[in-house]
Order: C-alpha cells, then structure tokens, then sequence
C-alpha cells in the first residue's frame, strides 16, 4: 500500500477508534471548562432574570433520549436559575416521549434545592413554586389553547391533581400571566411557539436546540423572534457558566465538562478531512 | 471502579455497547437491541396513548353519559375503513377534516412567522442593525445578510440563462450556499460527537462508577 491509498482509503473503524479515544480520554479527568458567554446565551439568561415577581415561565421539555446529552444539561441550568430566583414555572412537554425525561429533571433539580432548604419558605413545592403540566394531544391544541385558559387545555396536571385547585394555578390564567416560554427541543416544537402562541398571543419565546438545528434556529434570533438561543453542548456550557458566576450555584457541570472532548473531536475530524483531501489532490495530480 | 448493583443501569449499558458494535460491523447483538427498542418504543406509545388520551378524552367523556363524543368516535374510526377495500373511500372523511382545520390554522401562521418577519429581518433598518449586536459593525453584517439571500435566492432563479448580472449574482450565492452546508455539517459533527459524549458519560458514570 503506498501512501496515497493510506490517505484517501483509511479504514472507517480507524476513525472511530481514533475519536473514541480522544472522546473519552477528557471524560475520565473530568474538569469543567471554563468558556466565554456569547450574546445569544446572555440574552436568554438576561430573559429569565428579568422574569416579573408577578409573571410565569414556561419551560417546554421536548427532548428525547437522542437528544438528552445536549439539551438536559441545558434543562437543569435554566431550572437552577429559575428555583434560585424563585420564578413562578410552569413545565409541559408537546410530545410524550420527553415526560419521563422532564419529570427526572425537576425532581433532580427540586431535590438539590430542597436538600439544603432549611425553613418551608425556602423549600420549592409543588403547585406553590411550579406545576409540571404534562401533556395534551397534538401540540397545536395547548400552544393556542393557553391563551384562553391553561387550566381549560390541562384539566389535570401530570400527577393527576386538578389543575384549578393548585395554588399557583390561580394567577396564571393564560399567556397574558407569563412572561416567557423556553422551549428545549431537538426539532419543531420552537417553531410552533413562535408561529402560533407568538403571532397569536405575543408570547416571548426562548429556545435550546441541538446543534444540528443551529443553522435554521438563528434567523429566528436575528428577526427577534426568539428572546435567546441556546445551541448544543457548547450553549448549554455558556448558561452553565452564567448559573456559576453571577448566581454562585456550584454543582457539577457536565456539559462544560463535555466541551474538552468536543474540541478533541472537532480536531480529528480537521486533521481527517485535511488528510482527505491532500490525499485526493494528490492522486488527480498522479492522473 | 464501583460497578452499579441495579439491573436497568445494566441493561441500558449492554444495550448500548450492542448498539455501538454496528461501528465494527453488522450483527446479531445490533439487531437484538435495535428489534428490542422499536418494541419497546411502540408499546410504550401505545400503552400511554390509551392512558393518556383515549381514556381520558374519550372513552371517560363516553361513560359519563356525554354521548356527542360519539361524533370524533365515528369520524376518527374511519380511518380504519382503508383496510375495507368496498368503503375504503371514507376513509377522505377524517383526513379531510384533520386537514381542513390544520391547513386553515397553519397558514397564515406560518406566512406571518417564517415568510413576513423574515423578510422584515432581511431588511437595511436601524432596527435590524441593532439585532447583531455587535455596535457599529452590525450595519456590515446586515449587509452581508442582504447580499446574502438576494444572492442566494437569484441563484435558485432557473428561468434565466445565469449570464451577465445575473451569473454574478448566483456565483456570489453558491458562495453563500456553500458556507451555509459547511456551517450545518460543522454543527451536525458538534451534535453527533455530544450524543456520544452523552453516552460515555453513561457508561462510564453510572454504570462503572469511574467518574462521579
């Protein structure tokens, strides 16, 4: 074998061997890395921190486990900052895949909270603090029925309890009670806020993606249809580092812990398609 | 190394690396976790679909005496005439009524959303300037974007030979194409190698107790 068939016909288990290792080489020592906030992470962060005393969020859990590794760490940031600041929630899901996912990440996230709460004031209780409405067939029907009547669209919540007699359910009525919606999600369900409950109701309306959607999620940032953006493993990074420094909550962060092994990658991947392609211009010259 | 006692964390774990063995090649372990997640999936949809919207939206409503929720029993029990070759005709019924209310709601939203207020981005406005952020420099940028997508759409204009003005502006927009693909794989590697990373943390967090 000469050089030239070692450059263009390497051995595609050759490249996953490769970055399996330098993949899981950072993940054994793992190390939070500390990485700069860009402008669509703050916005959204600046969002939920101007959240009125008075108003609601909503959070829309819609990932599935082929999504989970980007966007939970993204879904436990933002329900950090929200616990912390004592913002009302309300947290749905469109589809039902992600409910188990979302419940895991409240009762995780509750959990932390309430481990180290010392008085019932500074607990965070259910139906007084949040409400994890669940999930009502097909996501058109809640999107455009919450701006009438939330307790009309989820006359239970996920636990079976009604609605109307949850304490926090008796100031928020409908979209003019909440003051954002963030939608965690790895395919449409952004989009159909911001075509219906946007257009509709003026709902602001937030979003963390995968980083395969990035490209067609940023348009909707720069026409200001979306109040921030949260993109992959390196958005859920930034916020993470948002909740550590100006909310000093420090707990593990996986996906900064991630980002390492992200930049590993991307290098093989460079190197690969570097040695590709000098490969392939070789060869033509042969020719 | 502190190995998990519970057998889900080993299940999903051997399930994993079965699923991961594809890399090497095809293979009966492969197939046994893929066949065991399609099952597994759809009987979990099926279950919580009767749980959580046939029984409570319909069925409940039907045997508290509200009879009119027979109307949405018969029309969606259509659907099942395609299997009756001699009716299977009604079977137009609730496809065109699911689609008459979706194409009637979904229209003008989607005009306003993603058509509308894109064009309005797309526009040299102080306004839209600002949406960089990015100070001064916002005006280059939005310039860019004009360029961009006049360029990019006179690029997709086949009525014309792409000659004179109009071949300059569609090479400028396969320009803008080409950044676009290579911004969507550059993310698209981001992605995968996250669902991997997710994965490893996996394997070795819960499952052998290597990293907390």
């Amino acid at each position: 074998m000469n050089i030239l068939d070692l450059l263009t016909k390497i051995d595609r288990r050759i490249i996953y061997l490769v970055l399996l290792v330098v993949v899981i080489l950072p993940l054994l020592f793992p190390k939070a890395q500390s990485t700069r906030v860009m402008l669509p992470v703050e916005k959204l962060f600046n969002a939920v921190e101007n959240i009125p005393e008075e108003k609601a969020l909503i959070i829309d859990f819609d990932y599935a486990p082929q999504t989970q590794p980007e966007l939970e760490p993204m879904g436990f940031a933002l329900l950090r900052h929200v616990f912390k600041r004592r913002i009302k929630l309300l947290v749905l899901s469109l589809y039902i895949q992600p409910l188990g996912l979302a419940q895991n990440a409240l009762t995780r996230i509750v959990e932390e909270f309430n481990s180290v709460a010392e008085t019932n004031a500074d607990s965070i209780i259910y139906g007084r603090d949040y409400v994890f409405l669940g999930w009502v067939p097909p996501p058109i029907i809640p999107i455009l029925g919450m701006g009438e009547s939330i307790t009309n669209v989820y006359e239970v919540d996920y636990y079976g309890n009604r609605t109307d007699t949850l304490l926090l359910m008796r100031d928020i009525k409908n979209y003019n009670d909440v003051e954002l919606l963030v939608s965690l999600s790895g395919a449409d369900p952004p989009k159909y806020w911001v075509a219906y409950a946007q257009n509709k109701f003026g709902l602001k309306v937030g979003a963390g993606i995968t980083a395969v959607s990035a490209s067609e999620y940023y348009t909707f940032l720069q026409t200001g249809q979306f109040s921030g953006l949260l993109v992959g493993m390196k958005g859920a990074a930034e916020y993470e580092e948002l909740v550590e420094q100006r909310l000093d909550i420090k707990v593990k962060r996986k996906a900064s812990e991630a980002l390492l092994s992200i930049t590993y990658a991307h290098l093989v991947m460079i190197a690969f398609i570097i040695i590709g392609n000098v490969g392939y211009f070789m060869r033509r010259r042969q020719k | 190394m502190n190995l998990s006692p519970d057998p889900w964390i080993w299940i999903a774990s051997l399930l994993s690396l079965a699923i991961f063995s594809f890399l090497y090649r095809d293979n009966s372990f492969y197939r046994l976790a893929e066949h065991i997640f399609v099952g597994a999936a759809n009987g979990w949809a099926v279950t919580f679909y009767w749980h959580r919207v046939l029984w409570p939206y319909l069925f409940d409503p039907l045997s508290r005496g509200q009879l009119y929720y027979i109307i949405p029993l018969v029309i969606g029990m259509l659907y099942f005439t395609r299997f009756i070759p001699k009716v299977s005709w009604l079977v137009r019924f609730p496809i065109g009524i699911y689609m008459g209310y979706y194409v009637g709601v979904s229209i003008p939203a989607n005009i306003q959303a993603y058509i509308i207020k894109q064009v309005q981005g797309t526009i040299l406005t102080p306004r839209n300037f600002q949406m960089w952020g990015a100070g001064s420099t916002g005006i280059i940028w939005s310039v860019v974007l004009f360029v961009g997508v006049i360029c990019t759409l006179s690029y997709f204009y086949f009525s014309r030979e792409h000659k004179g003005a109009l071949g300059v502006t569609s090479r400028i927009g396969i320009v803008f194409v080409m950044m676009g693909f290579g911004a969507a794989f550059g993310y698209t590697v981001m992605a995968r190698v996250s669902l991997l990373i997710g994965r490893l943390q996996f394997l070795l967090g819960p499952w052998l107790g290597i990293i907390e």
